[in-house]
Parts: structure tokens; sequence; C-alpha cells
């Protein structure tokens, strides 16, 4: 699934940068740097960061993030519930790690059309390296013959090697909320 | 279903009794008082090297006399057994006498003791319980069982204080001081959202039941009200049984705020977080170490060679402190995330929860309903069986009395004893 770097045009990049951004001001926070934009008719809507120090909300990931400030825009507009699934079904989500599962299931919840990512999340990726909430999922996920979940496109592989690179910066800086190891640190390998 | 009942959910999908893979093993019957001679012999010359959870020997009572069954060797899975048995073993038969039979015993190690139970029918097998040690997978005491089922009939009950429709509700529970953290129903059609993040703090986490259960595990709500049992549609609102569709909901005008992916166990971890923030402002214990940690480094111009040398040493002693400390209910010490807690779920988590709870690394889930639409600890997924996770909680159902779910017995989602087999209990 992960599309070499020149098959992308350079208005994804464009935004996988600005995702890039994002991750970058979460590194100066002391967070896992992850980071997003969600863009709407080519224009970004939203844009998150991984929050889980600052919030001790494990689950305040940089995609949970951006989803809430959608809705919020969202709600304030008074759009309706099927209106705000319509919306969805338009966006596209830039991020600089696979997402996670709970990520990748909350889009599929959402129903949003595509995703992009930078580098594969092998411990918790929920687009293919741990579980599917893609469209290539080969299981499709149905009950009693009901399409249940909304599956969204997903590419993998759009500056990768930046996104890696932030992480490293961040382990060799060591993450401060994590309890001390029972283990000895082991960086990931990159590249 | 008229008791109360704790169900592990193992990691692996329990195979059912008369699927179990097995293999065919050449056995004779002997005098007990051969066993020892015999058995240490064959563990030097045909060790069962793939089959270390068969036991050798099996007991056999025999017009009151006990016998002993003993497993000589693999059987061959071609040709004649019997002459494929190897020299050294026909050199024990010869003077013995003894007869051999072929039999079948289990290839793989039971995952759970239930599947162990279905094991030793066939031939006795031994059960290691996952190497992670979790309290109750080997089972629950008195005591903890009792504190199980008040927890969950706190979540029931808060699952059908709405007044109107049943939803999902999640109870987090720090068990070793048997205090509440934080309770939550799902908030996806109605939620007040926080302009005052401190009131709805309190609302959340600081009920006056929260912070003890009586005897009876009774807790007292609003409006207690029964499960309603004339409706098909009961179950819609349960959000973490139908995920996908928060769009088709009728709108509740009276909310002012909705949210598709704020489901009981996602607020719930969301008001344990805020609880942590509010017991344990920033300068708590874990950042304090950090401090040090890093100021120690700054002069050492801590290069990352260094650090991961120093990490090292310091493990062993860091692992004593923070073992005394779980021991502990100190106030004083500020949790991690919620390491060491529980959830109670009414029903078995979404992908979406499940996968949150890891992130906050939650002990045990408890949930009392499978969620066969989109559950992901044992119906659609098992994430506590997926190896490559960071963190694996137990998970564990609890069967709950007809009399406790007020007649809702008759409902789709509810325990019957055909979903209590998807577990293989």
């Amino acid at each position: 699934m992960a599309s070499p770097k020149e098959d992308c045009s350079s208005i994804t990049l464009a935004f996988m940068d600005l995702a890039i951004q994002q991750a970058k001001l979460a590194l100066d926070s002391l967070e896992v740097p992850v980071g997003c934009v969600i863009v709407e008719d080519g224009e970004v809507i939203a844009s998150g960061r991984n929050r889980t120090n600052e919030t001790r909300n494990a689950t305040r990931h940089a995609e949970m993030e951006a989803i809430d400030t959608v809705l919020e825009k969202w709600q304030k507009k008074g759009l309706s519930k099927s209106e705000t699934a319509e919306n969805f079904s338009k966006c596209s989500l830039f991020v600089t790690c696979e997402p996670c599962i709970m990520c990748a299931s909350a889009l599929s919840i959402l129903g949003i059309k595509e995703v992009f990512y930078g580098c594969a999340n092998d411990k918790f990726g929920g687009c293919g390296s741990i579980l599917s909430f893609h469209s290539s999922n080969s299981n499709p996920v149905t009950s009693g013959g009901l399409p249940q979940g909304k599956d969204f496109k997903c590419s993998g592989g759009i500056m990768a090697s930046e996104a890696i690179s932030l992480f490293r910066s961040f382990y060799e800086q060591g993450n401060p909320n994590a309890p001390k190891p029972h283990r000895p640190l082991i960086l990931p390998e990159t590249q | 279903m008229d008791a109360w009942q704790i169900v592990y959910v193992p990691d692996k999908p329990p195979i059912p009794p008369d699927q179990q893979s097995t293999v065919d093993v050449i056995a004779t019957v002997i005098e007990p008082r051969l066993a020892n001679t015999l058995v240490r012999r064959l563990n030097q010359i045909v060790p069962l090297e793939n089959l270390r959870h068969v036991k050798r020997v099996r007991k056999k009572s025999v017009e009151g006399k006990t016998l002993l069954c003993l497993i000589l060797c693999l059987a061959s899975e071609h040709g004649d057994q019997f002459d494929s048995i190897p020299h050294e073993v026909q050199e024990l038969i010869s003077p013995h006498k003894l007869s051999t039979f072929v039999t079948k015993v289990c290839k793989y190690a039971a995952t759970s003791k239930e599947e162990w139970e279905e094991q030793c029918k066939l031939w006795p097998t031994s059960f290691h319980p996952p190497t992670y040690s979790i309290d109750g997978i080997t089972g629950f005491s008195e005591e903890d069982s009792r504190s199980v089922f008040s927890f969950m009939n706190s979540a029931i009950q808060l699952a059908k204080s709405g007044g109107g429709s049943v939803v999902n509700a999640a109870v987090i529970v720090d068990p070793s001081a048997k205090i509440v953290i934080a309770t939550a129903r799902d908030q996806i059609y109605s939620w007040h959202a926080p302009k005052d993040e401190a009131i709805l703090e309190t609302s959340c986490s600081e009920r006056p039941f929260a912070s003890h259960i009586d005897s009876n595990g009774v807790m007292s709500c609003e409006t207690p009200g029964g499960f309603p049992d004339d409706s098909k549609q009961l179950y819609d609102d349960v959000s973490c049984l139908y995920p996908w569709r928060w769009a088709e909901q009728k709108t509740d005008m009276s909310s002012c705020c909705w949210h598709p992916l704020r489901h009981a166990a996602i607020v719930a971890i969301e008001s344990s977080a805020s609880r942590d923030r509010r017991l344990y402002p920033s300068s708590g214990d874990i950042q304090d170490k950090l401090v040090d940690m890093n100021s120690a480094h700054s002069s050492s111009t801590g290069s990352p060679a260094k650090r991961q040398k120093t990490n090292l040493t310091d493990v062993k002693s860091d692992w004593k402190l923070e073992t005394c400390c779980e021991g502990s209910h100190s106030l004083a010490a500020r949790p991690y995330l919620c390491t060491g807690y529980d959830i109670f779920l009414v029903w078995e988590p979404c992908a979406m929860c499940a996968m949150a709870l890891v992130h906050q690394r939650i002990r045990r889930i408890f949930f009392a309903f499978p969620n066969p639409n989109a559950g992901a600890v044992g119906s659609v997924y098992r994430l506590q069986g997926e190896k490559s996770l960071n963190h694996h909680y137990a998970v564990f159902r609890v069967l709950v009395p007809a009399q406790v779910l007020d007649g809702a017995e008759t409902c789709h989602g509810q325990p019957t004893s055909t979903v209590v087999d998807n577990y293989g209990i």
C-alpha cells in the first residue's frame, strides 16, 4: 500500500508538510510527534497534534484532536447529523503516522473519504499493519449480510522519512511521561 | 441465568473440545511401582519435545485397583504404529511384558482453564495461565467476585438511568482501594459541552455513590427504572453496538451537542484523565522524577548512548520502587494513566473503545453482554491477543442474573446460553 514518493502530487506533499509542522509542534511540547490536517475541497479545515501527555489522556491522538475541531466547527454552523456525515465523506486526512486501531476505527465510524499517512505503525496500525479498517480489507466488516463499517481509501509512505526522523528525535530526548521501563529502551529501527 | 458468574475471555478463540487438534501416541498400562523408573528413563530417551503440556502418566482405576497409563512415545504417522517404536523403548517394553495401545492427546497447550478442563477428559495436560499475571485469570476469591458483581451492577444501573433509552455505561475502578475513579454513559446524542470543565468533572466522577458501593452492591441512581422490555429497537442507542449508525439517529433537540465518538468508555477515560489532572496538578510524582533525570543528564551533556546506559542501571531499583508503590494506596502516588484500574462496561467495547483502553493501560475489562456487530475483545476482533500491542489487559465476561436485568432477557444482544457458547464455556 505504500506508494512511492514520486507518485505523490505536489498538493499531497504540501498537505503532508502541514501535518509534519503539527508533529513538530507536538515534539516541542514533549509529546509523541504525530500531527495531521483534515482537508475538505482542497482546503485545510482542521489540524491536530498529539496531546496525550498534556491531557494525561492517552486517547488524545492528533486525529482525535482534529476530528473534535471539525465537529465543533460544523455544529456551530448548525449542520445536522446527516449533513455532517455527508461532509466527512468528502474529507481527507493527512497524518504523519499510520492511524492506530482506535483512530482508524473512529475514521471508519465517521465515514471519512481518504487517508494519507507517512510512516507505517508496526505496533498499533489500523490501516493494514495490525488490523484493517480501510478499503483493502480482505474480510469486509459485515453482519448478517449488511455492510457495517464504512471503509476509506488509504495510501502510506508519504514523506515517511521526515515522520520517522521526528520520532527518532523524540525517543532520543525520552518520553517524559512514560513510566520507567522495566527493560532498557530499544530505539526504533529506522531505515 | 439466575446467578452471577465471571467468565474469562482468553487471548485466542477457544477451540471446541471436539475440534482440538490431537496427535497419536503409543501408551501402555503399568503397575504404579514401575512409574518412577520408566518415566525417568523415557524422559531421557524419548522426551515429548513438542508436547510439553501433555502429562506422561494418567491414573486409571480398574476394579478398585489403581493402575497408571504411561505414554511411551509418539506414534508414527504412517505405516505400522508398533514397528516405529524406537529400539530403546522396545527394550523397556519387553522385560516388563507391557502391552501397548495407541491413544490421542491434545496437540496444543490450553489457552484457558475451561479449555484445559476439556483437554483433560482426553488425556491430562498441564495448564499455564498467560505469562503476564493478572488477578482473576485463574479464578476470583469470593471477596473479589462480590466486588466485581457490585461494580457490574453499578454499570448496569447507570446504563438504565437515562429515563428513556438504554445506552452503554462505563465504570472505571481502582480495585485495590475499591473506589470508583470515573463513570460515564454514552454521550453521542446528548453531550452537554463542558463550558466549565470543573463542573463536568464533578458531575462525572464525584457522585456520592462513587466512593463506596454498599455491601449489596446497589448503587442509587436518579431514575433507576428497568430495561424497557417492549421495543425491538431497545438497544439502538448503544453506541458500541451500532457505531456507524450515528448519522441516522433522531436528533434530540434538547441536547446542545452531539458527538459520534463519545462512547461511554471514551468519556470515562476522559473523566479519569481530568480527575488525574485535578488531584495531581502538574508537579506530580512523574514530572518531578523527570526533572531530576533531565537535570542529571544535562550536566553530562546527555548523549543518547549515555542515557541508555544510565537507564539500564536504574532499571532494577525502579522496578522495586514501582512494585511497592502498587501495593500502597497512598494518594501521593500519581497514577500513570489507568495502570492497575479495571473498567466495567455493560456491552463489549467496539474496536475504537477497546484500543482506547489499551492506550490508557486499563488492567482488566469486565463486560456483561457480547457485541456481535463490532465487539473487539472476543466477538469480531480480539485485541487482548494482538501480540504487537504495547499493553495487554485481561478480559472477563460477567453473566448477570435475570432479576438484575429486570425483564430484559427476551431481547437480542442478551446473554443467552448460545451466546455464552461463543466463548467456549
